[in-house]
């Protein structure tokens, strides 16, 4: 079950939960006078750590300082590639994911997930 | 001379699935964990599905192992006891690291990885005064070649006995998981690097086991078909039977596997197709039972499907079905969607047990997928008790181990008692 490298720019090394070693897809897209679209994408059996939802406002926390943003300037966006699996859990879906910064550490992710058309409009 | 330790190691009890047969196996990770402890350490070890713990006993360290989400607050009411005795308490074990963040607020200390080679320091740090919160390592798994034969001298074999019948012993040959399961979080408990141990540590720990049945408890066998073949072609001469986990579809290794002693194996059935039924059937052909494992609740699931699928299941000749829930255990992709989409709404980890509804399903009320997990379970076993068909199965392997010599009596000193408690029998005597 390998994630086509159509949904990343590039494969992110994360620490996950307990430390573990962990890797996520991630996009990064940067257009004029409009918020940073942040994706990052579960890679499932390529991932040997935590997933992108367990790492959560921590993940988001070190794509930031790997990348120079600021928390407050991005859109951001978990992804679960299409997998090509006959079984459906496993479709495309996209989900906007919002924190609260807490005593330095983003906390409580609220999850929105996303129609085709808000997706086209924030991605393309 | 390093002082002897006294170490008492514990598997706490939990609530079985109401309506289902019981059987209390003997618990794998504890006497696993017991392997990797120094040899100046004295271990008393107490599964409390069979026998109560003795809070008065006399110990200088307490571990507690939990494997299943279902013994998490059991593990903390525990801990709570030994503490208030003044006793320092370690917990370890898979459900310990799915459960770690909770756990370590009622703990002296977590034991998060596998624990070969890592003991010794944890017993150093408890000597000088200076256990640590946590001993994490997740990300450093130890050799695999470092995985001894289990501490099996450490159960109470005639607790794990019914009517004079001895229960499976457990053993494992490999770690790791290379596939993503949606509702299952072993590759992240053991890494998604399929690790395979060495075949002469394998052959090693199987001539230390006395039982002539087993449950190879690894979750997949089907993870590298050479090594598979290996596996079974080194079991052959020991004349075990055993249960597993899914094996390779293919008549080489089927046919290898019948020659070792597969006895039956859980094979999940996550649809009505061909290929389930057909895959059902190549088991057989070897003469290998099938225990159909279905779970119900998914999000591709309706109540018609759901009622369709249990139809199929007397149809294809399943030996035994297992149903469950879905549940959302941490770590899983279940857990990653219901969580997103607010879906779960209990989160008591007692109720975590894969027969209670603790999400909101797709599809149906959480009810009406409760009243089909029942359903699936009444209408598999209307017209043949879960007994009988295990009797049936059971029956097989005495077969079989009459043909090769290996089978053993019942124990008749134990055939009046069940788990270690007496059993009550109903019997009206004519006046």
């Amino acid at each position: 079950m390998h994630v086509d490298s159509k949904y990343f720019d590039e494969i992110f090394d994360f620490e996950g939960e307990w430390g573990l070693p962990s890797k996520c897809g991630l996009k990064i897209i940067r257009k004029p006078g409009k918020k940073v679209v942040v994706i990052v994408t579960e890679l499932y059996q390529d991932n040997p750590g935590s997933s992108i939802t367990y790492g959560a406002g921590s993940l988001l926390q070190q794509i930031c300082r790997a990348k120079g943003l600021e928390w407050q300037d991005v859109i951001y966006l978990e992804c679960n590639p299409d997998t090509n699996s006959k079984l459906s859990f496993y479709d495309e879906e996209y989900y906007q994911t919002r924190f609260e910064m807490i005593d330095g550490q983003l906390k409580n992710p609220v999850y929105t997930q996303l129609d085709d058309n808000s997706i086209k409009e924030l991605i393309y | 001379m390093t002082q002897i330790i006294k170490f008492k190691l514990i598997y706490p009890k939990w609530e079985k699935l109401k309506g289902q047969t019981t059987f209390n196996l003997p618990p794998h990770g504890p006497v696993v964990f017991a392997a990797s402890l120094p040899e100046y350490v004295d271990v008393s070890f107490t599964d409390e599905n069979v026998e109560d713990i003795d809070f008065e006993e006399e110990c200088d360290l307490v571990g507690i192992s939990m494997m299943l989400s279902t013994q998490v607050n059991r593990g903390w009411a525990i801990a709570a006891e030994f503490q208030k005795r003044g006793k320092k308490v370690i917990f370890g074990g898979i459900s310990t690291m799915l459960h770690a963040e909770e756990t370590v607020n009622h703990a002296d200390a977590i034991f998060l990885g596998e624990s070969e080679g890592r003991m010794e320091e944890v017993l150093d740090d408890w000597r000088h005064g200076k256990l640590k919160k946590v001993y994490n390592y997740m990300r450093e798994q130890p050799p695999i070649e470092s995985v001894g034969p289990a501490r099996r001298d450490l159960y109470k074999r005639e607790l794990y006995n019914h009517k004079g019948v001895q229960m499976v012993d457990l053993f494992h040959a490999s770690r790791g998981c290379r596939f993503s399961c949606y509702p299952c979080a072993v590759s992240y408990l053991g890494g998604r690097i399929f690790r395979p141990r060495p075949m002469d540590r394998i052959v090693e720990e199987l001539a230390t086991i006395e039982n002539n049945r087993l449950f190879v408890v690894d979750n997949s066998l089907a993870q590298n078909s050479e090594w598979e073949m290996q596996l079974f072609k080194e079991m052959i001469p020991f004349k075990k039977k055993w249960i597993s986990h899914t094996i390779e579809d293919d008549p080489k290794i089927l046919d290898l596997a019948a020659q070792a002693g597969a006895w039956y194996v859980y094979q999940a059935v996550f649809d009505t197709s061909d290929y389930i039924k057909e895959r059902v059937k190549r088991y057989h052909d070897y003469g290998i039972g099938v225990e159909g494992t279905i779970l119900l609740g998914l999000d591709n699931q309706t109540e018609d499907d759901i009622k369709k699928l249990i139809d199929f299941l007397l149809e294809i000749d399943l030996d035994l079905a297992e149903f469950t829930v879905m549940t959302p255990f941490p770590h899983t992709k279940g857990y990653d969607d219901l969580k997103r989409q607010n879906r779960i709404f209990d989160f008591n980890l007692d109720h975590y047990n894969a027969g209670q509804v603790v999400f909101q399903p797709a599809n149906m009320s959480p009810e009406k997928l409760q009243s089909l997990y029942d359903y699936a379970w009444s209408t598999f076993y209307q017209d043949e008790s879960q007994e009988s068909k295990m009797m049936r199965l059971f029956t097989k392997v005495m077969l079989k181990e009459m043909e090769d010599g290996t089978w053993k009596p019942r124990d008749r000193s134990l055939a009046n008692k069940s788990f270690g408690k007496d059993v009550v029998r109903n019997i009206e005597l004519k006046k």
